[in-house]
């Protein structure tokens, strides 16, 4: 660290550098922390999470109750220990509440005074955040599994929607009405993307096993479906032709600069594919155990070198490396399968969400001092210790003889 | 890290988690703290021993592997560190929080390791919640999502509450509903029952008056010894004023003043005495007297002194033999008895069990078990009295042919057959004959002397068969055609001797030699061989053959005659099968069986189980060292040689899947090891060991291979024999 900061004080090095190795060896040391809680809102799993960009202060969570709540996640209080609590809900006593399990939320991209959910009361509700009220209702046909907003859009505002049928539905928020399908797919959409490098791209996953990557101009059909074996026929058997898992795919995400396209299946695979020409990095992740019967929301890393996905496993969130497919470690806390992870890439911290009901906040823990100044490690040892006696052994007497 | 420490150290785990006991060996538990205590090392590879013990389905291994677990969890913040990191898999492993993976049987424990677990985790809570995050994560977890209640005591669930209300209740009912009927049956029962016992009471008192209750409820054990113990002792004073006093046999002299028991005894003892007549008791008081003063007293009686101990010796072995007398009060008492003992008490034992079960008000429990009581005690009366039933077949035959009064006024006369040659004397002026005539009445023809001399020998040989006896009777008898039969016969053996006699010279040497012959020769079965004996059969074996069936035409050489050599020799031959005489086998197989017993079998040369048949010792050990060897060899032999299929990998898994002992678990040969769970660690509960229900042997008879594969077969042949029927029907014949 000392190197960094001379080699960035005498101008050596590239300030994205010295950002990057911190950010990287904060990752690396992620852990629940006591210093940080997240208020227990939701009375039931919690199934998508948020955090918007513009601050990076607020998070949004939406549970199998049906209940979505904003959390402040800005720690103003000047002491280590902070809950972030929850600084408005839309419980279940409110009139606009979903009726059943909100599977997506997502803030506006480009202002926190809107956010989107969507629900399996066939609902996708758009709602005011300062009245907490919702100013759009789509209703669909089907249970709706995903709903996404470019990120980067400046020339559309659509939203695109993965429901029960096979059609990928696109809404524009400027009209507020459903203005596009997308058809291809043949069964039910569980994960849809917005690429974050070009605004009119969409990935969407489907229960057929198959990912397709669109151009929303282009009416006809989509741009090409991501295939396991890379177009080898010989490998593939005739119906796992053009495949992207041999399971259902539940799980989409691009990395931050939109050149790579992660997907997860029922396969308990992870695969890596290049955005661009939809070719499979063959990069092996190993097993990533997967049970989920809807979307699975998982995030890449931002600002890191190299980057890190962090995947829920069971109950557990699993970290890799992205592009050597190492498993760097996996983070136990979850009691019960987690559904949904977040990476706030300003303070390097990770949100994830589970079925036990609990919203666990991933902290780096504060680096020790290092051992050349051993006074100050075991003064800081003695303190602690005495601070907090429950890390003392406390082997008896009685156990030597 | 040393080796053999760590060695040590999973070495004792491994002990400790696999003794089946509730509790930790103490010392052991003290030498892995011991080894932990010493580096970190240990502590990490302790948890993971713990966590592989944990993982085994077996309750009991967790609840010992829980239990060292916590016991370092209070000592050691690493361990601490390592399993919290990891709590929720332990959580799964304890407390049951996964449902598709709940605790392994047995059950019992499973229930203990649980409540036991969710305790813990609450104390580790309140000592470590604040250090440790994700202890107090686990801690709310189980609290509001799992919704244990950390007060019960139980530590159920809430669905696992509910389960059990819904389950008490249902029982609740069920137990209700019987209660009922058995109410219903009680009121039915009960006046039953009381007339029941009254009368067999009644039964009871008429057939033993009773009065002292000797026979009582429930004698004391001693009385059963009473032949030998003093019974009554019957103290006496010399100036009493008891008037009516019996001294008997008399052993010691007291000079006790009467105290109450006596008094009570003497009044029992005397009126038992004007009854006890029937009882076959040893006692002897017959003459009661009335003694006034002492000297008449002892003039009357020889005896110095009144004060006597008196033992009496009451026989409470009654012996009642069933008489004619009180043939219907015995069987009376029988039915009653039969009817107490198989339906009475019974129904109100299980009355009694629903009562206690359910909790029902103590009024009609009490009556239940005072009912119960007097049943009791009426069989234990019954059992005292030692009744000699006789036998009740014939019992019931003779009643019905006694049954007729006018019966018994007849003189039972035996049965008479056929003629009666000899009529005794005293009878013979029934016959309308005279007394004592000759003899010789029945006897015509010729020889009148034979008869006579034969009939005194039939009666006095009631051995004689009723076939023969009718025969000689026919013979007698001249009216008979047999008579007659024997008249001739005798004849001709008078002529035959007569003829013999009258011929000595042609006969009297060589004919006593044909005698001794003929008695030697075999009689044989008479044959084509015999009929033609020691001549030339011109005819034998020739079969005359017509090759041309024509009726002119003859072929140029013609063989007629073919001779069979076969039916040649047959006419000359005899076939006679020798059969020895057939001789039961004395000897025992005796070998050794893995019950501990000797082979039963009584093979003659070779037993189909234990080869052959050698001689042994009582202990079935081979008497010949050169037997015992090559048996020794044979087992060796048998060993080495266990055919490829029983490749005991192969065995266990079969096994495993399965679910059926192949055996597997025995030793084969040298190298292989029996590696059965049971045998690694006996004091564990046998999981594997199936509950012995009424189902799982029911199962076992029907879903067994060879009774699947008759069932099969039967149902294929049927669908056959359809398909046959109709085959060339076109429908049929495409299936």
């Amino acid at each position: 660290m000392l190197s960094f900061l001379a080699a960035r004080q005498t101008g050596l090095d590239d300030p994205i550098r010295f950002r990057r190795a911190e950010s990287t060896r904060r990752v690396l040391n992620l852990e629940l922390n006591s210093d940080r809680d997240v208020a227990q809102i939701h009375g039931n799993g919690v199934n998508t999470l948020d955090i918007e960009v513009i601050e990076g202060r607020y998070m949004l969570s939406g549970g199998s109750d049906g209940v979505i709540a904003i959390y402040d996640l800005e720690n103003n209080s000047k002491k280590p220990q902070y809950t972030c609590k929850a600084i408005c809900t839309v419980g279940r006593s409110s009139r606009h509440v979903h009726k059943f399990s909100v599977e997506t939320v997502q803030w506006y991209p480009h202002d926190t005074g809107m956010f989107v959910s969507s629900s399996f009361d066939k609902t996708m509700k758009v709602w005011d955040t300062e009245t907490l009220k919702p100013a759009e209702v789509f209703q669909f046909e089907g249970n709706v599994y995903c709903h996404h907003m470019s990120p980067i859009a400046r020339k559309h505002s659509l939203v695109a929607v993965g429901t029960k049928d096979p059609k990928v539905q696109l809404c524009d928020l400027k009209s507020g009405s459903r203005i596009h399908i997308l058809q291809g797919h043949r069964g039910e959409i569980l994960s849809v993307r917005w690429s974050p490098r070009y605004e009119n791209i969409l990935a969407t996953a489907s229960s057929d096993s198959r990912v397709r990557i669109w151009d929303v101009r282009r009416a006809s059909g989509s741009l090409f479906t991501l295939d396991q074996y890379n177009g080898d026929k010989s490998k593939a058997s005739s119906e796992a032709v053009n495949t992207a898992h041999n399971g259902r795919v539940n799980g989409l995400c691009f990395t931050g600069d939109g050149l790579y396209l992660l997907t997860t299946g029922t396969d308990d695979r992870m695969r890596l594919w290049n955005s661009a020409s939809g070719e499979n990095t063959l990069v092996n992740y190993g097993k990533v155990s997967n049970e989920s019967r809807k979307g699975l929301k998982f995030t890449v890393s931002r600002g890191c070198s190299p980057e890190f996905v962090f995947v829920p496993c069971d109950s557990s969130v699993a970290v890799y490396a992205l592009h050597t497919g190492e498993l760097v470690t996996m983070l136990r806390g979850h009691y019960n399968n987690v559904d949904c992870c977040e990476f706030h890439s300003d303070y390097q911290e990770l949100y994830s969400g589970g079925k036990d009901c609990n919203i666990l906040a991933w902290v780096p823990v504060v680096r020790h001092a290092d051992v050349e100044d051993e006074k100050a490690t075991s003064a800081r040892g003695g303190t602690q210790s005495v601070a907090n006696p429950a890390f003392e052994d406390a082997w008896s007497s009685s156990d030597e003889d | 890290m040393d080796q053999t420490k760590r060695d040590k150290l999973s070495e004792l785990v491994e002990e400790l988690t696999t003794s089946g006991e509730p509790q930790l060996n103490e010392g052991k538990m003290k030498e892995v703290k011991k080894i932990c205590k010493t580096s970190n090392e240990y502590i990490e590879h302790f948890y993971h021993l713990i966590m592989t013990q944990l993982n085994q389905e077996h309750a009991e291994i967790r609840l010992s592997a829980f239990q060292m677990a916590s016991e370092l969890f209070s000592r050691s913040h690493h361990f601490r560190v390592l399993l919290v990191t990891n709590l929720q898999e332990f959580l799964e492993l304890t407390v049951e929080t996964d449902i598709e993976q709940p605790l392994p049987p047995p059950k019992e424990v499973a229930r203990k390791l649980k409540s036991l677990a969710i305790q813990t985790v609450q104390s580790w809570y309140a000592t470590y919640g604040e250090a440790y995050k994700k202890l107090s994560l686990g801690y709310n977890f189980l609290k509001q999502v799992k919704k244990v209640d950390f007060h019960d005591v139980e530590a159920r669930t809430l669905a696992e509450r509910k389960r059990q209300e819904e389950k008490q209740k249902r029982l609740e009912r069920i137990y209700k509903e019987k209660l009922e009927k058995a109410k219903q049956e009680m009121e039915e029962m009960v006046p039953e029952i009381e007339r029941c016992l009254t009368e067999m009471n009644n039964c009871l008192t008429l057939v033993l008056p009773d009065d002292f209750n000797f026979c009582s409820l429930d004698p004391p054990p001693a009385n059963q010894e009473a032949v030998s113990t003093p019974f009554f002792q019957d103290r006496r004073n010399s100036s009493g004023s008891c008037d009516n006093e019996q001294p008997c046999c008399s052993k010691e002299l007291t000079n006790n003043r009467d105290d109450k028991m006596a008094e009570v005894k003497e009044g029992e003892e005397e009126t038992k005495a004007e009854e006890e007549a029937e009882e076959e008791s040893s006692e002897e008081e017959s003459e009661t007297e009335e003694v006034l003063d002492e000297d008449s007293f002892i003039r009357s009686t020889g005896l110095i002194s009144h004060n006597y101990h008196l033992d009496l010796d009451i026989s409470l072995d009654l012996k009642l033999k069933e008489t004619e007398e009180n043939e219907a009060v015995m069987n009376n008492l029988k039915d009653l008895h039969r009817l107490i003992s198989t339906n009475h008490i019974t129904a109100v034992q299980s009355w009694i069990q629903i009562f206690t079960k359910v909790g029902v008000e103590e009024e009609l429990l009490r009556r239940a078990i005072d009912l119960k009581k007097s049943l009791q005690s009426a069989l234990q009366k019954h059992e005292d009295m030692h009744i000699d039933y006789k036998h009740r077949d014939r019992r019931v035959m003779k009643v019905s042919e006694d049954g007729e009064e006018d019966d018994e006024d007849f003189e039972e006369v035996p049965e008479k057959e056929g003629f009666e040659p000899h009529i005794p004397d005293h009878l013979r002026a029934e016959y309308g004959l005279d007394p004592l005539p000759s003899t010789s009445t029945s006897a015509v023809g010729p020889n009148p002397v034979k008869p006579v001399v034969k009939p005194p020998t039939l009666p006095s040989a009631p051995t004689v068969s009723r076939l023969k006896r009718r025969m000689l009777d026919e013979e007698q008898d001249p009216t008979c055609a047999a008579a007659t039969l024997r008249v001739l016969k005798q004849r001709m053996c008078s002529e035959g001797s007569l003829s013999e006699s009258g011929d000595p010279a042609l006969s009297g040497d060589s004919g006593s030699k044909d005698s001794k012959k003929n008695q030697e020769a075999p009689v044989i079965p008479f044959g084509l061989d015999i009929y033609y004996w020691g001549q030339e059969q011109p005819t034998a074996g020739k079969i005359i053959k017509y090759s041309s069936q024509h009726q002119f035409w003859v072929p140029n050489e013609v063989e007629e005659e073919v001779e069979n050599k076969e039916l040649s020799a047959q006419m000359k031959s005899r076939y006679i099968t020798f059969a020895g005489r057939f001789q039961p086998v004395q000897h025992k197989c005796r070998a050794p069986m893995p019950n501990g017993s000797l082979c039963e079998r009584q093979d003659r040369v070779k037993c189909p189980f234990h080869g052959p048949i050698i001689p042994r010792d009582e202990l079935g050990r081979p008497t010949n060292p050169e037997d015992a060897a090559r048996l020794e060899r044979e087992e060796w032999k048998r060993r080495e040689e266990q055919p490829d299929w029983r490749d005991p990998e192969l065995m266990r898994d079969i096994e495993a899947a399965t679910g059926e002992d192949l055996g597997s678990s025995r030793k084969f040969g040298k190298g292989n090891k029996g590696k059965g769970k049971k045998k690694k660690y006996p004091n564990l509960t046998d999981l594997k060991q199936k509950a012995n229900t009424a189902h799982s042997r029911l199962e076992k008879k029907v879903f067994n291979k060879s009774s699947m594969r008759r069932v099969a077969e039967v149902l294929n042949k049927m669908d056959k024999r359809k398909h046959e029927k109709f085959s060339n029907q076109f429908n049929y014949a495409l299936k």
